[in-house]
């Protein structure tokens, strides 16, 4: 029998358009059209190919026959984890998410360390009455860099009045970028176990602090009968109606960059803008390839994890040149894969990555 | 005679028609725009052949009109069929044009007088049109009409209380929408006067203005005086003018001589205006004050007036130097427009006295130039418009304690309440409820005034209240000069010489609405015969007297002016219906110089907007609000045969019909989702049609392939959008883009030398006869045709930046083109599944109608009929067979 994906590789037209679309193409070994060519015929594709991909969708959504290239690659990779025939930074990771919950392998009992510090209670998600679950990525959770993300955003909400609660140490890894590079198995088990603690605890509402999180809850774990959202929908709508005022100005310009996993994958370009423009003083500027266009960090698909083989100029320092061209003073993000990936280049040619959030407690 | 429908007027419909109408059958046939002709007219060639696809469907057209068998309704469509055995019920609607066909000659007059500018739907929005157009100069019927869509919601009191009727919701249009020069010609059409009555109009229409019901109302003069501060009168040129060798004389040259003289100098009379003063404008000239209106603004105005070819004769004294028994000999007719320049006196004792100055006289001596003494006190009695004016321009001749005396309070002031306002912001006190009764001097100087203080009694004749003196209330002030300001009279002994007939009070009796007077060939208007008004009634006197005036000389009854329309209110209901659809915005106002500033000199007072300001401000006008016409009648009155009619009803009949044929045709895919593209927000990226358009001689640039002006050099042709692709719901592929787009490039290798062409396909579709040859030759061109389609634009240094992988190279590569044109796919047309529902037509999943596979013109109801893209994508030389084997199918089913 014919794998779904298999009848649906079988309609390319060879058309061209994801290639044109994808951010490795033409930069590295990397050629999706080619990849989709191969397997049309079954033709061998060499190991190390398929780990380019960032999964950003961007071919998925435009491709005219809908053969969901990105979908593909991920069967190949599952077909490499299967064989071990896999980068060595990747079997750590996946190994590390089995034991921890988290890629990184650090003790799953520090989860809820992010909120420890804090001047504000917060609260586990049982001794909640709105059921309204705060929802923490691994990088967020563990790197000290993004830790002042939920931390930030608690403050907020409990500053708004919006009531949440947290999982901590009972919250596993969302999956998402573990079924990305190929781990189905382990992502089915992760989702399992978050599915369990969402329904033990009925949880109602989910804010996911990051966008790989959001589509992963929200797209690929089935129908949960909970409503999810990224957590900037929720500022904003509270800036809009008047429950948290930026008080303060930010008297710089600020270019935002579209994570493709709020922005193209989940349609979500208008409320991080929004929040950055309720914001006095701050001069929003827009990069060439913004919103739908926006160009890839290159931090997703497994990326974050290991180093490709292929030595090219990143996304990342691409994108930190156009912001320095256009005199930005800050690149604003509102996710912590593009945090990460943007930070070096930035801090090289001088010029700060602020996440969302830490703008505006800046100005709270 | 058997009877057929046919919907739709593009060349799938014409073939149809006119195959049905040779074999006797009467045709009607429908068509829902303004004319037939589809989306073949807006074509500029047609492949393979390249011919002129006007010049080819032209001839049609005409021969649908000029068919006695075929009955064109154009602004029509089905609403409801009901099929009676073999023969089907039809109840059409007719949408009214609001324009006569019978009497609309295609003249075009009345398009450059509409306020409304639209997107051009023949043009696909690349070029304007009017409310009231014809979309092509080949349409077919070739009549105008009028894109009314809605009531306008508010009742343009403003044109109502304009004494000369100005087009206020259509210059206010204009400026809301940035067309300054439009404006102003606008305003120009009905008022010689622009920049007076833009600076000191008391503005009746602001009054009745009915925005005001619901918060401010509009700043009709300021914007007026917006449009006028940006256009140069100089460098205007009076269009040539049929002399008729009349010659009339204009006596005075206020604003109603001055509009009676240039209306008259328009229709080809020889005018001659004689006046008394040194300098032609009468008040506007001698009276109001430099802060107010600048004399160099006046000036323009009176220039254009001369270069119409008016003389002007100044120093002239009719009565003194010349007799009007003389004018009247010498000229064909005369108009009297002398004004009231006499001030009232105050009839109380030491009036004579030296320091004592009438209000008139002294604004003359400062307009004139000469040094006038005031001293460092000064009262100025009275409390109209004059007397503030006296009061604002002594406080600018450095007096230091300026007082206005007036015998009643502030509600019974007749000045303006704006210039109450700047008077008092000014420093300049008003003593109400006081009236002088006696002055004294001192050594011959005036000194002091005696004053007594009033109270108000009965109302009047004038309906105000009557001040009488309080007993025993007198003061004095001391004074170095006083200025009486109590009214105005005129100075008319000259024309009762030749037995004009007064009133008691001096004035000219007229016919208010002719402004002729007793004696034959003697006209009069203004404050000659009102006695003191306002520059635009003056300037409406003028303009009714050279009406009159102008049948007098052609021995024609004198045309009345139209019966005035009353400024009519909104209704409460109405009321509390706009100000839930309209937010609240209040007036955005004129900036002005500081008061400081402003007290020590005579520089105009009121800066005027920036553009930005006057924009928003003008686009608070209610009748701006409503998409379409905005009812103004500037086309009525511009419309020499009188084919415009805005109380046209829509029309629906029913009508019984033997067969239908239907060829809605086609619309094309608006590629606005696919955001990879920037289609609307990238600068550069067209659609096929939109190029058809730009390359058309009937085009918005009259053929040339121009981009915001400028020739694109590197042009990027995309195929496929919107076909062939899941994402929009399209899986079929459109059949002409690969060809059209083809076309495209070999018209561009044609007209722009040295021009670099891509083309991004899949495969490319030229079937059949002469279109794979067409493919080659364009290939051979020059044009490089890349196999891979384009994942993304963005826009780059120099132009836009086209990402794609060249795939039979495995090269990625970044393009930098001038322009991107997107070969957007077809789809049904919109109405399509209407039209099928009142008719029970089955139709395909993506909405096309459903045919038999071996009769393609068969659909799922005997009787009914289709041809044209109505069914699937077909290019031109399939529609018109799919026409005659519709026409076939038809007069099978007729003749069964
Ligand atoms: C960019 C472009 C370039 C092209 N170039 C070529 C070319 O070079 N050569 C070629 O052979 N073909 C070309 N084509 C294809 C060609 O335009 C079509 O084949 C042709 O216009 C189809 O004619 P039609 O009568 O079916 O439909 P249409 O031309 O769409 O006419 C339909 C008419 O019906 C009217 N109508 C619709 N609904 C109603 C209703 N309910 N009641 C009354 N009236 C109604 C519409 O207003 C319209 O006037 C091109 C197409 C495009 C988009
Ligand atoms: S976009 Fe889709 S159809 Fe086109 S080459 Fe890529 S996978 Fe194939
Ligand atoms: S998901 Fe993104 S990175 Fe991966 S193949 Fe598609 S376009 Fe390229
Ligand atoms: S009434 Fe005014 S807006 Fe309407 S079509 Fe005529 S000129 Fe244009
Ligand atoms: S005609 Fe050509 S461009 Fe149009 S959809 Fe078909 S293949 Fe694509």
């Amino acid at each position: 029998m014919v794998s779904q994906t298999q009848t649906r590789v079988l309609t390319c037209i060879q058309c061209g358009k994801c290639t044109g679309s994808c951010p490795e193409a033409g930069r590295t070994p990397f050629n999706i059209r080619m990849l989709v060519r191969k397997k049309q015929f079954q033709s061998v594709v060499e190991e190390s190919i398929p780990w380019y991909c960032t999964s950003c969708g961007a071919c998925t959504l435009r491709c005219p026959r809908d053969v969901k290239p990105s979908e593909m690659i991920i069967e190949m990779r599952s077909a490499l984890v299967e064989n071990g025939a896999i980068p060595a930074a990747i079997q750590k990771a996946l190994e590390n998410t089995f034991v921890q919950k988290n890629p990184w392998g650090r003790s799953r009992a520090k989860r809820g360390a992010w909120f420890e510090k804090l001047d504000i209670e917060v609260p586990h998600i049982s001794e909640t009455e709105s059921k309204r679950l705060l929802f923490t990525c691994c990088i967020q959770a563990y790197d000290p860099r993004c830790m002042v993300i939920p931390q930030n955003v608690a403050t907020i909400l409990t500053k708004g009045g919006v009531e949440f609660g947290v999982l901590g140490e009972e919250e596993a890894c969302c999956g998402n970028e573990i079924r990305r590079v190929g781990e189905s198995g382990l992502f089915e088990e992760l989702q399992e176990e978050n599915k369990a603690a969402f329904e033990e605890y009925g949880v109602k509402e989910i804010i996911a602090l990051s966008p790989h999180c959001m589509n992963a809850l929200k797209k690929e774990y089935g129908d949960l009968g909970i409503k999810i959202v990224h957590y900037t929908e929720v500022l904003a709508a509270m800036i809009k109606e008047g429950s948290i005022v930026p008080k303060g100005s930010f008297n710089k310009k600020v270019i935002y960059h579209d994570p493709c996993f709020l922005g193209k994958q989940n349609g979500i370009f208008d409320e991080p803008r929004s929040i950055l423009n309720a914001i006095e003083g701050l001069e929003p500027l827009e990069f060439s390839r913004s919103r739908e266009n926006s160009m890839c960090c290159e931090g997703g698909g497994g990326r974050m994890f290991f180093e490709v083989e292929a030595t090219y100029q990143r996304n990342a320092e691409v994108r930190v040149q156009e912001a320095v061209e256009k005199e930005a003073e800050v690149i604003a993000t509102s996710c912590p894969f593009c945090v990460m990936t943007l930070e070096d280049p930035a801090t090289e040619k001088g010029i700060t990555v602020k996440e969302l959030s830490e703008i505006l407690m800046e100005v709270l | 005679m058997n009877k057929v429908l046919v919907v739709g007027g593009g060349i799938g419909g014409i073939t149809a028609a006119l195959e049905l109408a040779s074999c006797g059958v009467s045709v009607t046939m429908l068509e829902e725009g303004p004319s037939i002709g589809g989306r073949m007219i807006q074509l500029d060639k047609t492949f393979p052949t390249l011919d002129c696809s006007t010049c080819t469907l032209s001839p049609k057209m005409v021969e649908v009109a000029l068919n006695h068998n075929i009955e064109l309704l154009s602004w029509a469509k089905p609403m409801a069929v009901k099929k009676a055995g073999q023969k089907f019920q039809v109840t059409i609607l007719k949408k009214s044009r609001y324009v006569d066909i019978m009497k609309c000659t295609a003249c075009g007059s009345c398009f450059p007088g509409c306020p409304v500018v639209m997107k051009s739907e023949f043009n696909m929005g690349t070029g304007p049109r009017k409310a009231i157009y014809i979309p092509f100069p080949q349409a077919i019927p070739n009549k105008a009409s009028i894109d009314k869509r809605e009531d306008r919601p508010c009742k343009a009191a403003c044109v109502d209380a304009c004494p000369i009727h100005t087009n206020v919701l259509g210059y206010l249009k204009h400026i809301s929408e940035g067309r300054f020069t439009d404006a102003y010609m606008l305003i120009r059409a009905t008022n010689p006067f622009p920049s007076v009555c833009g600076r000191v109009c008391y503005a009746p229409c602001e009054q009745v203005c009915n925005r005001g019901q619901l918060d401010d109302p509009l700043a009709i003069r300021d914007l007026k005086r917006f449009a006028v501060d940006r256009f140069d009168l100089d460098s205007l040129e009076p269009s040539q003018i049929q002399k008729t060798e009349k010659k009339v004389a204009v006596i005075g040259a206020g604003p109603a001589g001055l509009a009676c003289a240039h209306d008259l100098a328009v229709e080809g009379h020889e005018v001659t205006v004689f006046e008394v003063l040194p300098e032609p404008g009468g008040m506007l000239r001698y009276a109001i004050p430099e802060y107010r209106l600048p004399k160099e603004e006046l000036r323009k105005e009176i220039r254009y007036i001369e270069r119409l070819g008016v003389t002007i004769r100044c120093g002239i004294e009719v009565g003194n130097d010349v007799t009007l028994d003389a004018i009247k000999n010498d000229y064909d007719a005369v108009f009297v427009g002398t004004g009231a320049p006499k001030g009232l006196l105050l009839d109380v004792e030491g009036e004579n006295l030296p320091g004592v100055m009438d209000g008139l006289k002294f604004l003359r001596a400062v307009n004139s130039g000469e040094s006038v003494e005031t001293g460092k006190s000064v009262a100025i009695i009275g409390g109209g418009n004059t007397a503030i004016d006296c009061a604002r321009t002594v406080r600018r001749l450095g007096s230091e304690n300026v007082k206005v005396i007036y015998r009643r309070t502030r509600d019974e002031m007749p000045a303006a309440h704006e210039e109450i306002e700047a008077l008092l912001q000014e420093g300049i006190e008003i003593q109400f409820l006081t009236t002088p009764v006696c002055f004294y001097a001192d050594n011959g100087k005036l000194s002091r005034m005696e004053c007594i203080r009033m109270k108000l009694g009965e109302p009047d004749a004038s309906g105000r209240r009557r001040p009488v003196p309080v007993e025993n209330s007198e003061f004095s002030i001391s004074v170095d000069s006083v200025i009486t300001s109590l009214g105005q009279a005129t100075q008319t002994s000259f024309v009762e010489e030749i037995g004009v007939l007064l009133a008691k009070n001096g004035t000219i009796e007229v016919n208010p609405l002719t402004g002729l007077t007793n004696v034959e060939g003697i006209f009069a208007g203004g404050d000659v015969s009102t006695g003191p008004a306002y520059v635009v009634d003056a300037i409406a006197a003028g303009q009714r007297a050279a009406l009159s005036i102008s049948c007098y000389l052609k021995n024609e009854p004198a045309t009345m002016t139209k019966a005035v329309k009353k400024p009519e209110r909104l209704t409460e209901d109405e009321v509390v219906d706009l100000t839930a659809k309209i937010p609240r915005v209040g007036r955005i106002h004129m900036p002005e110089i500081s008061v400081k500033e402003r007290v020590t000199n005579f520089g105009e007072v009121a800066i005027g907007y920036s553009p930005e300001d006057a924009m928003a401000e003008a686009s608070r006008c209610l009748a701006g609000h409503i998409e379409g016409c905005i009812q103004c009648g500037e086309c009525e009155k511009l419309c020499e045969v009188r084919a415009v009619d805005h109380t046209m009803r829509d029309e629906i009949v029913d009508i019984e019909y033997d067969s239908i044929v239907l060829a809605p045709g086609f619309d094309l895919y608006d590629p606005t989702e696919k955001r990879e593209y920037g289609y609307g927000t990238l600068e550069g990226v067209i659609t096929g049609i939109e190029f058809e358009r730009i390359c058309s001689v009937t085009g918005p640039t009259g053929g040339d392939i121009l981009l915001n002006g400028k020739t694109p050099r590197r042009f990027y042709f995309i195929q496929c959008v919107g076909s062939r692709d899941r994402q929009s719901g399209a899986r079929f592929c459109s059949r002409v883009c690969c060809m059209y787009t083809a076309k495209h490039a070999s018209i561009v290798k044609d007209r722009i030398k040295g021009a670099e062409i891509y083309v991004s396909y899949i495969d490319v579709r030229a079937y059949g006869k002469g279109y794979e040859e067409f493919y080659k030759s364009t290939q051979e061109s020059g044009t490089f045709y890349i196999r891979g389609i384009p994942g993304e634009i963005t826009k780059g240094e120099n132009g836009l930046l086209v990402r794609v992988e060249n795939m039979l190279s495995g090269e990625m590569r970044e393009i930098e083109v001038d322009i991107v044109i997107l070969a957007t796919g077809v789809r049904p047309r919109k109405g399509t599944e209407e039209l099928c529902n009142i008719m029970s037509i089955e139709r395909d999943e993506y909405g096309f109608i459903k045919v038999d596979s071996i009769t393609p013109s068969r659909t799922n109801v005997a009787g009914i009929f289709v041809c044209g893209m109505a069914s699937g994508p077909k290019d031109v030389p399939d529609t018109v067979a799919s026409g005659g084997e519709a026409a076939s199918r038809c007069m099978e089913y007729i003749n069964q």
